[in-house]
């Protein structure tokens, strides 16, 4: 029910160097330690969320929405000055007792189309 | 090393300093007007903020942040700028680690959290 199986148009989305540094010291990374896995959440997670959360089929409330868990798997961690490409897809989207649980997921890819990072979000949207 | 740890005190500095970098611009994250609005006690930490420190702790006890390959967690608790959160990454057999954060009453932000690397 609701968007579940829906794809949305893949994004590209540069490693930008700075944005990488100001990351690393949001978090309290070790910058000897390159892009942080967790930038997934910008080059991932970041450039596809908002599509589901502007897609007026979805209708989003985002004011009650609450990111319950997840999961970022890595074939590789990006370097930055690159561009991968990443595309959201609705796994399932669920109401039980008045809640709605939408789990979304993006594959990010390389330019030359192999994996970089799988990221599942599951968002619980109160009533 | 398979075991680190880090105890972090969040602030609001620190928070700002993670939407700005992250593109998270949510306003739970920085009005405090707004957060109440909503229900909220007031400003709360972005649970992706928890995770990034909780990626650090998990990079440093893989041996490195390149190796990791999977990292999950599940946002329990709110986290309020003053909280004192305690990171902590634990061996739970080859390739993996047990992780988990907890507050300064000994109650956990994030549950059910996990790392493997290579």
């Amino acid at each position: 029910m609701g968007v579940e199986g829906k794809t949305y148009p893949a994004v590209d989305a540069l490693i930008e160097p700075e944005r990488v540094t100001a990351f690393v010291h949001a978090i309290g990374a070790d910058p000897a330690d390159g892009v942080p896995p967790t930038f997934a959440a910008v080059y991932s997670l970041g450039v596809t969320a908002p599509q589901l959360f502007g897609d007026p089929e979805a209708t989003i409330d985002f004011a009650k929405l609450l990111h319950a868990d997840q999961e970022f798997e890595w074939e590789r961690h990006p370097k930055p000055g690159e561009t991968v490409t990443s595309q959201g897809r609705v796994v399932s989207d669920i109401s039980r007792r008045g809640m709605r649980f939408v789990t979304f997921e993006t594959h990010t890819t390389a330019e030359d189309g192999s994996g970089v990072c799988r990221s599942r979000a599951l968002f619980v949207i109160r009533p | 090393m398979t075991r680190a740890e880090r105890t972090v005190t969040f602030t609001n500095e620190q928070i700002a300093a993670y939407a700005e970098a992250s593109g998270d611009h949510n306003p739970i994250h920085l009005d405090g007007a707004f957060a109440r609005s909503v229900g909220l006690p007031g400003i709360i930490a972005h649970g992706m903020l928890q995770m990034g420190i909780l990626g650090c702790v998990a990079s440093e006890a893989a041996g490195g942040a390149r190796r990791l390959r999977r990292l999950y967690c599940r946002f329990a608790g709110m986290v309020e700028p003053g909280y004192t959160v305690t990171f902590s990454a634990e061996d739970a057999g080859p390739g993996k680690l047990s992780l988990s954060a907890i507050n300064q009453r000994g109650e956990p932000a994030l549950t059910k959290a996990s790392a493997e690397y290579l």
